[in-house]
């Protein structure tokens, strides 16, 4: 290992140590921002700050949630459908609770988050199972669950939109400002904080990161390590449908691929760039709220330079693999396994 | 992410202490199971569907597992060597789209120079097909970023070129002088894309098992230390496996161009996670050093049966989704409950 590393020219490692991506991040997101008086300054317009705070809620909290499962080690490719099932099932619900059974929207709006957060849990607990007791790989188990889930989501609604959400869920929460920022950023702040505690001051969040760092020795010292893999696969479907939920509030309608591929592959993106290793028993929540943030604005820019999505795609790719080359050459010799 | 994957498995077994007796049956049943289980699901169709079983279908399920085969060949090489490659469905949409758009330039409006379009289309294929797996290749060898991250970034650096090159629109007017011997063409009866396939096959039996290359792949996989230690080249290994599977998708794309007569920007769609479960399936391990030949050619003919029948049997889509996920999941879970005393 050390004739591999006496390889490399110092200078090199010295710089990718010291911009580390913990550094590069900020520094990139200022970068963008001041960029932008140049180039575009609708940049600046108060609806495209606040669609940007939205979209950074969406994907900080769904990103949180795959931060804990690549923590333990495992990976999970189901958030995008899992957040449509949640999707469908609170627009079903709610729809179904007003106009069938003229239920008071409030209580229809608190059945259907119940609903679709109890569908969440399910495909979590699912996932967890089968990772744990059927011992397979996470991807290949969340992989079979994204076909399964699309599925079920599919089979529910033939693809077409669910309405018939009560207005206000959308207009009083989706769409509100509370106290001058969309609602929808008070949500993600007190679930990335809520994540951070865990991880910070609570025995759950040790166990995590015990767990992710080293599972023999976390079971050989008494944690049960099948209970908690569980529990982190349920946290983090739990936390993809709530951004289902958000998603669903603001567009108004229950829709089958209101993530898609997209929203998986950038949680994914924002957990990696916000540090978290795809080995296990690294990852911060505050530093992945952080990348959510840098995603949403660049992409929020890349549109407003008209880069279409497409050519998007290209730059997002580009941007991942910079981060985490960075971050894997700054860790040096560590880095061979 | 592959550590954890073989790690995880017997810290649950430290927590649930389960029996051995079981996990040996398991085993015994799904070695002399898995080379059988394609023709057992036939067969299963077969009674459901007769028409499964005539001869007109089965050519169509060994045409059509021809295509999978030649890019889960190309998936099982990385996956031998720990890794995964997710930019595989995007390559060949963007090596299809590129070498259409090739092929209908030079060939211009009196379409008079097919030879030269068809072979300048074949060699930027494999040209871009080179150039996807020098840079997966290089991101993981020397850049030391993980296989996952890695190609997942190529994915959409792929699909961002693929759908951005045309607009997002199929290129048609592609030369007979491609696709003929691209796929039309019959050898012996045999329609050309199963020779292809057998061709393929055969190098990657002999690349795997009977040259010093093909081997190491295995000890990339199963033990990365040993490769260090042995103080070979250990990153142009890699990054060496990364390029013949690139190279192999590129082979994969040139046939389904050929077969779809066009350059198509949604060819590959869901090509990446099929190959990895038909690799899989057919008992690749995730975690690298297992699998070969016979692992791609049983979990192609798995999948591609599977779909044919369920096609036939007049399941509808969604249905499908849902037993193609959780047969999925069950294979593998039978698979490793097999492999723990092994």
């Amino acid at each position: 290992m050390s004739v591999i590393s006496a390889q490399r020219p110092a200078i090199i490692e010295r710089l990718s140590a010291r911009l580390g991506v913990v550094g590069l991040i900020p520094l990139l997101l200022v970068l963008i921002v001041i960029g932008m008086t140049i180039f575009e300054p609708r940049f600046y317009g108060l609806p495209n700050l606040f669609n940007i705070l939205r979209n950074t809620s969406f994907l900080a909290i769904m990103a949180c949630g795959q931060m804990l499962v690549m923590i333990v080690g495992g990976m999970d490719l189901s958030v995008g459908v899992t957040a449509a099932l949640a999707s469908v099932i609170a627009a079903k619900v709610m729809a179904t609770a007003t106009e069938t059974l003229g239920l008071d929207p409030g209580v229809a709006m608190v059945l259907g988050i119940l609903v679709s957060l109890g569908s969440g849990a399910a495909v979590g607990l699912f996932n967890g199972l089968c990772s744990t007791l059927l011992r397979v790989p996470s991807l290949i188990v969340t992989l079979g669950t994204l076909s399964v889930v699309s599925g079920i989501t599919l089979m529910m609604t033939s693809g077409i939109p669910v309405y018939g959400i009560p207005q206000d869920f959308i207009t009083g929460f989706g769409r509100a400002l509370w106290w001058g920022l969309p609602a929808p950023a008070y949500v993600a702040a007190g679930l990335v904080g809520a994540v951070w505690l865990m991880q910070r001051k609570t025995v759950l969040g040790t166990y995590i990161y015990a767990i992710g760092g080293n599972p023999l020795a976390a079971a050989v010292s008494g944690i049960s390590v099948t209970a908690y893999l569980v529990l982190t696969f349920v946290f983090c479907a739990l936390l993809a449908s709530v951004t289902g939920l958000l998603i669903t509030s603001q567009m108004g309608s229950g829709q089958t691929n209101l993530g898609g591929d997209r929203l998986m592959l950038l949680s994914i993106a924002a957990a990696v760039i916000g540090g978290t290793s795809l080995r296990g028993g690294i990852g911060r929540a505050e530093m992945v709220g952080l990348s959510a943030l840098f995603l949403s604005t660049l992409t929020n820019a890349l549109n407003l330079l008209r880069i279409n999505s497409k050519k998007e795609l290209v730059v997002l790719g580009l941007v991942v693999v910079a981060a985490v080359a960075i971050d894997s050459l700054g860790r040096g010799k560590a880095a061979v396994e | 992410m592959s550590q954890a994957a073989e790690i995880q498995p017997s810290a649950a077994d430290l927590a649930t202490g389960r029996s051995d007796a079981l996990a040996r049956i398991v085993s015994l049943a799904y070695r002399v199971l898995l080379p059988s289980l394609p023709i057992i699901l036939a067969l299963g169709f077969g009674l459901y569907v007769p028409r499964v079983l005539s001869l007109e279908n089965i050519v169509n399920i060994i045409q059509q597992a021809s295509f999978l085969f030649v890019l889960t060949a190309a998936q099982t090489i990385v996956l031998l060597t720990r890794g995964l490659d997710l930019s595989l469905g995007p390559s060949v949409s963007m090596i299809s789209v590129g070498s259409a758009l090739v092929m209908t330039a030079i060939l211009g409006p009196n379409a008079a120079n097919g030879i030269v379009a068809a072979l300048a289309g074949t060699a930027v294929g494999l040209a871009l097909g080179l150039l996807v797996g020098l840079f997966n290749g290089i991101a993981v060898a020397w850049l030391r970023v993980n296989p996952f991250v890695t190609t997942l970034a190529s994915m959409n650096i792929c699909l961002g070129i693929g759908t951005s090159l045309s607009d997002g629109h199929p290129v048609f007017g592609i030369p007979d002088e491609f696709n003929v011997p691209g796929y039309r063409l019959h050898v012996l009866g045999m329609p050309v894309s199963i020779i292809y396939a057998i061709g393929v096959g055969v190098a990657l039996h002999v690349l795997l098992q009977h040259t010093v290359v093909g081997r190491s792949f295995y000890v990339l996989g199963s033990n990365p230390r040993a490769a260090v230690v042995a103080g070979w080249p250990r990153r142009r290994l890699l990054a060496l496996a990364y390029i013949l599977s690139a190279l192999l998708t590129a082979v994969g794309a040139i046939i389904l161009t050929a077969r779809a007569a066009s350059g198509e920007p949604n060819l590959g769609g869901g090509l990446s996670l099929q190959t990895i479960a038909a690799a899989v399936i057919g008992g690749v391990s995730l975690s690298g050093g297992r699998g070969g030949l016979s692992s791609a050619v049983i979990g192609t003919f798995f999948i591609t049966i599977l779909s044919n029948g369920m096609n036939l049997a007049s399941i509808g889509g969604y249905t499908q989704m849902l037993v193609m996920g959780a047969i999925v999941i069950l294979a593998v879970a039978l698979d490793r409950m097999g492999r723990v005393n092994a």
